[in-house]
């Protein structure tokens, strides 16, 4: 119940942060009415569903920026692990609740080895996932040869397919939404989460104050493995096959879905919510300008153009709104 | 001093949100019977003419590559020559902007949305473009797969291609003649996670084999398929081993537009080579004598011949229950003798697998 | 300062060689030299003329990308839209010859140009709005993108001046004319950064954002002229690239973004901003294209490239980083 009333009260302080939602509402309109199919059930079903794995990789750098780390391995972990779990569910014919279990585990295995070369060698993480970003596809590669699974149990590729309580939604959706909601009471409302964000805040003074930051460090890469191997397990059930294509556009996507949605790159706060709607929104505009018929070749400048009003929109109401607290 | 700021950012936000949505509302409305087309249905078998020469005018074929590249762009010549010849409703040719899975997807949706009722698509993923298919089949539309194919099971219909190691093959086969039987080569390819790599890797590996021993494969290089990693491999390459290399084969289409460059750079005509597709680069190294010969593929068939058989299943007619699956497009060494002849070779090619094509493979019901 | 005091006591009756080993560069330095050693042992070709000219010319280019990222985390910001600058800039300039005959001065003039408008816009937009610089890059790259796209349609322009295509492959012994081009722009860095006063703005400006604002720095102005001169790197870059491919590729610059962060950052310059090393950019430059090179001359299996390329740098970093260890210890 406390934290349910907490949840409601951050909402009521932190208002103005619900600008990113009345974007995305606005663009949801316009592209109501002026983009043929937007609305079409499958056209929702679908963007959505994609829209879920953006933002579970968008959360799996989150976490990691959260103590004022980075990791580039994401893709690579999520490659990985969606193979790992493929060639289980294939070769072995593991059931495949066992199946994502147990990959879940091998990204944190991943996620555990980052945090260990991190702390231990000292080196900045951006380097070191630099290098066991490359480790890890490396040894998919060699494992695999790059050969994707595609014979996938029912009840797994289900898991992207059908439709939910009879609405256009995938069950990818509600996974994602659950992560969500795990991530926003860790951060609010457990210890971790507190000691985490004290970390990125200000390493040296969280030391200083009685935090072992190393084990805390370690901690948050575990969890950026486990969470970057779901998002790749979850891309495998998408797109029905899981093959070393998954997490290879992964990087950019990583980084510009919690920054779009109030995460701090240097670290120290972390907008969990703010994320989803920073996953739903790049996701709207690919979607809408796609719809909107524009000359193939620009749809880039467009997307550029529409994400820089987006976050202008934002920043513009946010500024506005801090200006009339002033007065 | 900061509100003057805020309404500076706010007019600027609004003038290019203006300039913004006339500019989308213009290309928007282009296509003019984008708006009112028809829901994707099932046209009937009625739309057959009685007098042979059926009706496509209900037709509306959108063809969709992988991602901007050269190799794509004679299939909208294709598209177009197959629109008049067949009489075809409104046709698209519509490139994702980018090489993602996603963008593809996006694209295919989008025009689903905008009533075209046929799809030819070169597959983003050998394996995950099968989730879309499979949605667009289940809608009624028919599919087929356009220089590359999906992974079976697929409910693609068919698949025109070039049969990527059969061209890897002949390619080798081609490089080996002209080395006279014996010498080292290396073989430049694209991207690992592609699994047409893996498949041209054991096909120049199978042509090697066949020399017992008289050719060498020296090295394969893998990911050079962009521009500054080919150029940076290939060159380092020619380093390293350029002295005791007799000849050179390339099957993707970078490192062979930059391997024929850096020859050329060398003045090396002593190095065969034999590369793939017809950009202008490889054509003038052939012409100048700085390549062999180059694996030519038949996109332009591919989209002509994809067209007519798309109009065809959409009318009701069903791939013959002994039609394979996977139907080759054809492909031909061009060399110096032919490179000012080949694209009439492709053609003529093109129309004798479209001549064919329905009586041999398609069962349609009057 | 204290740093080095601290230094001097401890080094008591070190030789001139220990001190130089524990230089800020000096270790990397150690690193590229053992490393182009064992490869010269293992590949007897890897001295040639040939091969010290490919991976000159290579880090010619590489060092400019690292200074397009290396200006602007210097002052703790980021640019991603570095590559699709290159790009634009390689295919206008590339299309002025190839489609218009322009006369080659005046089309890199205008190629230049172009990197120093996307820049300040960069800058602009990131100073008007207060949005992070990386949101405000990742847009704009994606607008940079689509003017090259939409422009070229990703055609290439082949037919650029001969001049041009000469200059990419002409070379005294093994240094490549290209590397006179980064030698000019290491140097003009340098004097920038040490004797300029907007240069050491700009890192005072990365440095204490406030602190330099309320010493009167005009810190504004330093963020857009970090990200003009990152503009300018990139667009030279481009221009390099397109001069060394022979042909203006719309592709150009799509796979800059990671070496454009790893080559400064190997290099010791912090993400966090307020330093560049203009030695330690350099040499990571050479690190990561002789780890490259040798897996080409190694004959390395495709399929474990990949491992052996990320197990290369990560050695490479860790032993860079124990040696500095060791001095501070």
């Amino acid at each position: 119940m406390g934290i349910i009333s907490r949840a409601f009260k951050n909402i009521g302080k932190n208002w103005y942060r619900f600008g990113l939602f009345f974007v995305t509402t606005a663009f949801w309109l316009f592209f109501a009415w002026r983009a043929t199919g937007f609305l079409n059930s499958f056209n929702i079903f679908t963007l959505l569903r994609f829209a879920s794995v953006q933002v579970m990789v968008g959360f799996a750098q989150m976490i990691a920026l959260s103590a004022a780390e980075m990791d580039l391995s994401v893709g690579a972990i999520g490659a990985g692990v969606a193979m790992f779990v493929g060639a289980l569910m294939q070769l072995l014919g593991v059931p495949y609740p066992l199946a994502i279990l147990l990959g879940m585990l091998l990204g944190a295995t991943a996620g555990f080895v980052n945090g260990i070369l991190v702390v231990k060698t000292k080196i900045n993480s951006f380097v070191i996932t630099l290098a066991t970003s490359s480790m890890f596809s490396g040894i998919m590669f060699i494992t695999t040869k790059a050969k994707a699974f595609t014979v996938l149990p029912q009840g797994f590729v289900d898991l992207s397919r059908v439709w939910t309580f009879g609405l256009p939604i995938s069950p990818l959706v509600w996974i994602m939404l659950v992560v969500a909601i795990v991530l926003y009471f860790v951060y609010s409302a457990t210890s971790l989460g507190r000691k985490i964000l004290a970390v990125g805040a200000n390493r040296r003074a969280a030391e200083m104050s009685g935090l072992r930051s190393s084990k805390i460090r370690i901690t948050v890469f575990v969890l950026v493995g486990i969470v970057a191997g779901m998002a790749g397990i979850m891309d495998a059930a998408r797109m029905e096959s899981a093959g070393p294509i998954i997490g290879t556009e992964w990087l950019l996507t990583s980084f510009a879905v919690p920054a779009i949605g109030g995460t701090s790159i240097s670290g120290g706060n972390v907008v969990v919510f703010g994320t989803v709607l920073g996953g739903i929104l790049t996701g709207t505009i690919t979607n809408g300008v796609l719809l909107m018929n524009v000359s193939n070749f620009f749809v880039n400048f467009f997307l550029g153009l529409i994400l820089l009003l987006a976050v202008g929109f934002d920043r513009l109401q946010k500024a506005y709104r801090e200006r009339t607290s002033v007065k | 001093m900061k509100s003057g700021k805020s309404t500076f950012i706010l007019l600027t936000l609004i003038t290019v949100m203006a300039v913004l949505l006339s500019a989308c509302g213009g290309a928007a409305t282009q296509p003019a019977p984008t708006a009112t087309s028809a829901p994707t249905t099932q046209l009937k078998p009625t739309a057959t003419a009685q007098t042979g020469k059926p009706n496509f005018s209900k037709i509306r074929v959108a063809i969709v590559p992988g991602g901007p590249h050269p190799y794509f762009l004679p299939m909208k010549p294709g598209l177009a020559d197959a629109v008049k010849d067949f009489g075809l409703g409104e046709s698209v040719f519509k490139s994702p902007a980018e090489w993602k899975l996603d963008a593809q997807n996006q694209l295919i949706h989008s025009l689903m949305a905008q009533g075209y009722n046929a799809f030819g698509i070169f597959p983003g993923d050998a394996n995950a473009s099968n989730a879309i298919v499979n949605e667009m089949v289940g809608q009624g539309i028919p599919v087929v797969a356009l220089g590359g194919c999906l992974n079976q099971p697929t409910k693609t219909s068919f698949c025109l291609a070039t049969d990527v190691a059969q061209s890897a093959y002949l390619g080798t086969k081609a490089l080996i003649k002209a080395l006279g039987g014996k010498g080292k080569i290396v073989h430049f390819t694209g991207f690992l996670v592609d699994p047409n790599t893996q498949k041209r890797i054991n096909a120049v590996k199978k042509a090697v084999a066949e020399t017992n021993g008289a050719v060498q494969l020296v090295e394969t290089i893998a990911d050079v398929d962009s521009q500054e990693a080919a150029d940076q491999k290939i060159n380092a390459y020619l380093a390293a081993h350029g002295k005791e290399t007799d000849g050179i084969i390339t099957t993707a289409y970078v490192p062979s537009t930059v391997a024929a460059t850096a020859l050329r750079n060398l003045g090396d005509k002593r190095i065969k080579m034999v590369g793939i597709d017809d950009d202008p680069i490889v054509l003038n190294a052939i012409r100048d004598g700085y390549l062999v010969g180059t694996m030519v593929q038949n996109p332009y068939g591919q989209a002509y011949v994809g067209a007519q058989v798309l109009a065809y299943l959409k009318t009701g007619c069903q791939p013959k229950a002994d039609a394979p699956h996977y139907i080759d497009s054809g492909t031909l060494l061009v060399t110096k003798d032919n490179v000012s002849t080949y694209k009439e070779e492709v053609k003529t090619l093109t129309k004798r697998i479209s001549k064919t094509f329905v009586d041999k493979y398609l069962s349609c019901s009057k | 300062m204290t740093k080095r005091k601290s230094d001097l006591t401890k080094g008591r009756g070190r030789s001139a060689f220990q001190k130089f080993v524990s230089s800020d560069w000096g270790r990397l330095l150690v690193i590229d030299v053992v490393a182009v050693a064992i490869m010269s042992m293992v590949s007897k070709e890897y001295l040639s003329t040939f091969n010290l000219f490919v991976i000159t010319r290579d880090v010619s280019t590489m060092i400019l990308i690292g200074f397009s990222q290396a200006i602007v985390l210097a002052i703790g910001q980021m640019n991603l839209s570095l590559g699709a600058i290159g790009g634009l800039v390689a295919v206008t300039s590339g299309g002025l010859m190839a489609m218009w005959g322009w006369p080659i001065w005046l089309a890199v003039l205008v190629g230049l140009l172009i990197g120093v408008l996307a820049g300040y816009l960069n800058g602009m937009l990131i100073v008007w709005t207060g949005i992070n610089s990386f949101i405000i890059t990742v847009a704009t790259n994606s607008i940079f993108l689509g003017l090259n796209l939409g422009m070229t349609h990703a055609k290439p322009f082949y037919n650029i001046s001969a001049t041009v295509k000469a200059f990419g492959q002409a070379r005294f012994g093994f240094f490549p004319y290209m590397g006179v081009v980064t030698i000019i722009l290491i140097v003009l860095m340098v004097i920038l950064l040490k004797y300029v006063v907007f240069g050491r703005q700009i890192l005072a400006t990365g440095g204490n954002w406030n602190a330099a604002e309320i010493s009167g720095v005009p810190v504004k102005r330093s963020v857009v002229l970090a990200h003009i001169i990152s503009g300018f790197m990139a667009a030279v870059a481009g221009m390099l690239w397109m001069s060394q491919l022979g042909s203006a590729q719309p592709m150009i610059g799509v796979s800059w973004l990671l070496p454009s962060f790893a080559i400064p950052i190997i290099g010791g310059v912090a993400l966090t901003g307020g330093g560049a090393s203009i030695g330690g950019i350099v040499l990571a430059a050479f690190l990561l294209s002789i780890i490259q090179s040798a897996l080409v001359h190694l004959q390395v299996d495709p399929y474990y490239v990949q491992f052996l390329l990320g197990l290369l740098i990560l050695s490479a970093v860790v032993l860079n980083e124990l040696g500095g260890r060791r001095r501070r210890a």
